[in-house]
């Protein structure tokens, strides 16, 4: 009896499971606290369902297939040019493309947001042509496609990443298939390569879907009112927070979806790299007509997502450079600096961890121990910020009962750094988990063999050869809490400023073109930390 | 020695003075405005009492409120509307302040009864039109807008915002839920385009002949008027101010407005911040920087505010604004106004 509960217990447990479950469970208090409402129908639910929900679910529902379409219209194509083929401006399109990671969505919109205003003599024109109906349908149309345009174009990215390093992994051997079979490699790109980079593909598209789906700030300003805004108008306008609590469920519930059939995707093949790389360069070189095709196909998303909202930041910024820039800044952005590099090391130490128990105790609970906890990106960031203030402020009184009340964890950094670790794990689980599932599993038994520990197999290992997809998942966290607005905004402490919420600050005053200087270095912190990424481990081997 | 004993004699006053001056208050605000900058400097040069504020949404910084309960760092809650103070002190987070000078110079339907609130600065919700196709005489009311003659010609933004939550308030307390119902659904007719954008948005909507008619802020276009873009100047300068319901009601307002939080440990430096807000010299400058009316009856109007002129307000008490803002809410739900 003893024997078997022991042999069962070992089955299920391992000691690097611990750290683990326990860092998960922490990460879950908050979004646990928020979700206990769940179960019970608030008072205005029958209200919603009669009224504004339906609207609510249409308007997300098309902003996730429209964004996510367009982003990987932009992405694959891209991806696939870049890694197989050579052409003018090839190498500087390689990194520049990620560029627009660095843009908060809200800055793009603000640059995007101008056009509804320059298309109004247009419009007005289509009314007294067509008549009122035929007008509103445009307004409605221009609107729609602008903010799918924009926030596909700053997002994209996320897919860009993905699957262009599964397209670099298997570049030699594509090529060398098509060669033998006389293929083509257009013909390899959809019967093979894009078949192959699924599970990137369907990686990098969750996390869009994720932002699209939690975004505020651009779907506010262009009047499609989602999921998100209801959460809030709920919750704040109608007073009930059961109901807002169940809006948030249902975009969890979406999101939680996704996750499990992406999971289920990457499950049903093996996708581990065998272990040997290409190490020679092999790409084949366009010249001409194609060559310029090729350079258009990266030209178009990144003029989209970058080069036009920088211009227009750059422009604006000329203009009010004077009026705004203050010393203020540089103490501004150490404190961004601080925050996200701080955060994306813990966050990232932490999808090791975790990455790294469940590749050495693969059992199911484990798993869904890592995928649970890193829910917090499925949650619109005001709602993990109420969880974390409600967790924080029960600590606070258990704290000042015991002592004088002069220690408090509430409005410290401390909380902010917490309140980003349950938010972003998902940020920094996802390349490692799939960082770790190309690592094949033969290796850490070779060295487990050869007598080394646990610790030691990881350290030497398991590291070494992740240590791409470290640096990759560091600066993907970092670029993303540089960006952050809604937890900075109402967890932080007094007189506490990054350059994310100045930008807003002047933006919610009207001032846009003042924006555009604190939007910029945003951007240029941004876009560095995305170029030593791409120096480190997108480039090519040669 | 006597000159030496005064001097003595006063700098141990002078350190006494700092020592139980230096103080600190924490303002959770959400007000965005330069202004707002201005006027804590000037406080703490007078006071020597320092201010920390933390900016965010009120509706968020309520709830910081509420989850840090009694160990909030909080003094004062600031915000742009009387609804969402009353909410707070209906959550039980403020605490009933008596200052015989706050009462004195706040008007008694601009602060809370009880002293849990007090608006400092006020504002109007007014119809901005363009002046060339909008007939002197056409414009009456908030009522008057959900006329048929109205199709196609007005522009608002979202009801997920408080003014047009405050306003939709107002509209109940004054005819009841089903009529508002009705006029909301009406109004959304008549508009031009679903609502979206800023109150600025909506002013440059009717400059460029989008719509006829805006419902907005006084101080947007006052913000318009005065920008340093030549374009935002020529909208703000060519827009005409109306404000409805002149024979009857008046027309509907409200206030920025600050209330002493309930955990606060320095509550005398709290009251003295407000009694501050309200002073003469603070009262002129809202005018002057943020184009918002001065709460105190006599304080000195800007050149811009006297070109719109005097007008009558809505008596109502703003209390009730939050009293009614859910059902605000529920009304512009079911009247399919975004």
């Amino acid at each position: 009896m003893v024997a078997e509960l022991n042999k069962y217990l070992r089955r299920e447990l391992d000691v690097w499971s611990l750290p683990t479950v326990l860092l998960g469970f922490l990460l879950l208090v908050p979004l646990f606290t928020v979700a206990i409402g769940l179960g019970d129908t608030g008072p205005k639910w029958d209200h919603l369902k009669s009224t504004v929900l339906s609207g609510y679910v249409f308007n997300t529902l098309l902003l996730v297939i429209l964004v996510t379409t367009l982003a990987t219209l932009f992405a694959v194509p891209a991806a696939w040019v870049i890694s197989v083929f050579e052409f003018p401006g090839h190498r500087v399109f390689a990194w520049v493309l990620i560029l627009p990671l660095a843009i908060p969505t809200y800055v793009s919109a603000f640059v995007y947001f101008q056009f509804t205003e320059a298309a109004i003599p247009l419009l007005v024109k289509i009314r007294n042509v067509w008549g009122i109906e035929v007008f509103q349908c445009a307004e409605i149309a221009l609107r729609y496609g602008l903010l799918t345009i924009l926030m596909a174009s700053v997002l994209y990215p996320y897919i860009y990443i993905s699957v262009r390093a599964s397209f670099s992994q298997q570049r030699q051997r594509l090529i060398e298939a098509a060669h033998t079979l006389g293929h083509g490699l257009w013909s390899v790109f959809f019967s093979v390569a894009l078949p192959l980079a699924r599970p990137a593909l369907v990686g990098g598209g969750s996390l869009v879907v994720m932002e699209v789906i939690n975004d505020y700030g651009a779907v506010h300003f262009f009047g499609v009112p989602t999921l998100t805004e209801g959460i809030f108008r709920t919750w704040f306008g109608l007073g009930d927070l059961s109901s807002a609590l169940r809006l948030a469920g249902l975009i969890m519930l979406v999101v939680f979806t996704i996750l499990f059939f992406e999971r289920a995707e990457r499950g049903r093949a093996r996708y581990a790299d065998p272990g040997h790389r290409s190490k020679t360069r092999t790409l084949r070189k366009l010249s001409g007509l194609q060559g310029a095709l090729a350079a258009g196909l990266c030209l178009i998303p990144l003029t989209l997502g970058f080069l036009f909202p920088t211009g227009q930041l750059v422009i604006w910024a000329y203009r009010s450079w004077g009026k705004v820039f203050r010393t203020e800044f540089a103490m501004h952005l150490a404190n961004s600096f601080m925050l996200a590099i701080v955060a994306a090391l813990v966050l990232t130490f932490i999808a090791l961890l975790f990455s790294y128990s469940v590749k050495l105790h693969p059992v199911r609970w484990l798993k869904s121990v890592t995928a649970i906890s890193a829910l917090g990106y499925s949650a619109p960031g005001a709602v993990v910020a109420v969880g974390v203030m409600v967790v924080i402020g029960s600590l606070d009184r258990m704290i000042a009962s015991v002592g004088d009340g002069a220690f408090m964890l509430s409005g410290s950094l401390l909380v902010i750094g917490f309140a980003y670790c349950v938010r972003f794990l998902a940020v920094s689980l996802q390349p490692v988990n799939g960082g770790m599932s190309r690592i094949c599993g033969s290796l850490d038994e070779a060295s487990r063999s050869l007598g080394r520990g646990k610790l030691a197999t990881l350290w030497h290992i398991n590291i070494p050869l992740l240590r791409g997809t470290l640096v990759a998942a560091f600066t993907l966290v970092f670029v993303d809490i540089l960006k952050e607005l809604p937890l900075t905004m109402i967890l932080r402490p007094a007189n506490f400023e990054t350059m994310a919420t100045t930008a807003f600050s002047l933006a919610k005053e009207g001032r846009i073109h003042e924006c555009a200087v604190p939007s910029l270095i945003l951007l240029a912190a941004g876009g560095l930390g995305l170029v030593t990424i791409h120096r480190l481990i997108l480039t090519p081997q040669r | 020695m006597k000159k030496k004993i005064t001097l003595l004699v006063s700098a141990a006053l002078f350190c006494l003075s700092t020592f139980t001056l230096a103080d600190e208050i924490t303002l959770y605000s959400h007000r965005h405005y330069e202004y707002d900058k201005v006027l804590f400097k000037k406080f703490s040069d007078e006071t020597g009492i320092k201010v920390n504020v933390v900016k965010a949404g009120a509706d968020e910084l309520i709830e910081r409120l509420k989850a840090e309960g009694d160990n909030s760092e909080a003094d004062l809650l600031m915000t742009v509307d009387a609804g969402r103070l009353q909410r707070a002190k209906a959550a039980g987070l403020l605490q009933p302040v008596e200052s015989k000078l706050l009462s004195e110079r706040i008007p008694a339907a601009y602060r809370d009864s009880e002293g849990s609130w007090f608006g400092v600065s006020m504002r109007a919700r007014i119809l901005a039109y363009a002046k060339d196709r909008v007939e002197l005489g056409e414009l009456k009311s908030y009522e008057d807008l959900a006329d048929p003659k109205w199709r196609g010609r007005i522009v608002v933004r979202s009801s997920s915002n408080i003014y047009n939550q405050s306003l939709m308030a107002s509209i109940i307390a004054e005819h009841g839920v089903d009529d508002a119902r009705v006029w909301a659904q009406a109004v959304r007719k008549n508009m031009a385009r679903p609502p979206q954008g800023s109150d600025r948005d909506q002013i440059r909507a009717v400059a460029a002949g989008l719509a006829d008619v805006a419902i907005v802020n006084t101080y947007y276009v006052g913000l318009l008027i005065n920008s340093s873009e030549p374009k935002d100047q020529t909208v703000g300068k060519g827009t005409g101010i109306f404000f409805p319901n002149q024979s009857d009601r008046g027309t509907h307002v409200n206030v920025s407005g600050v209330g002493v939080t309930k955990a606060s440990k320095n509550s005398e430096a709290a009251i003295r911040f407000i009694e501050f807000l309200v002073s003469d010299e603070a009262q002129a400058g809202f005018p002057q920087v943020s184009h918002e009316y001065p709460i105190v009856e006599g304080a000195p109007w800007s050149g811009l505010l006297d070109s719109w002129g005097e007008f009558k307000t809505d008596s109502l008490e703003l209390g009730r604004l939050g009293e009614l803002n859910a059902a605000a809410v529920t009304v512009f739900n079911e009247a399919g106004w975004e």
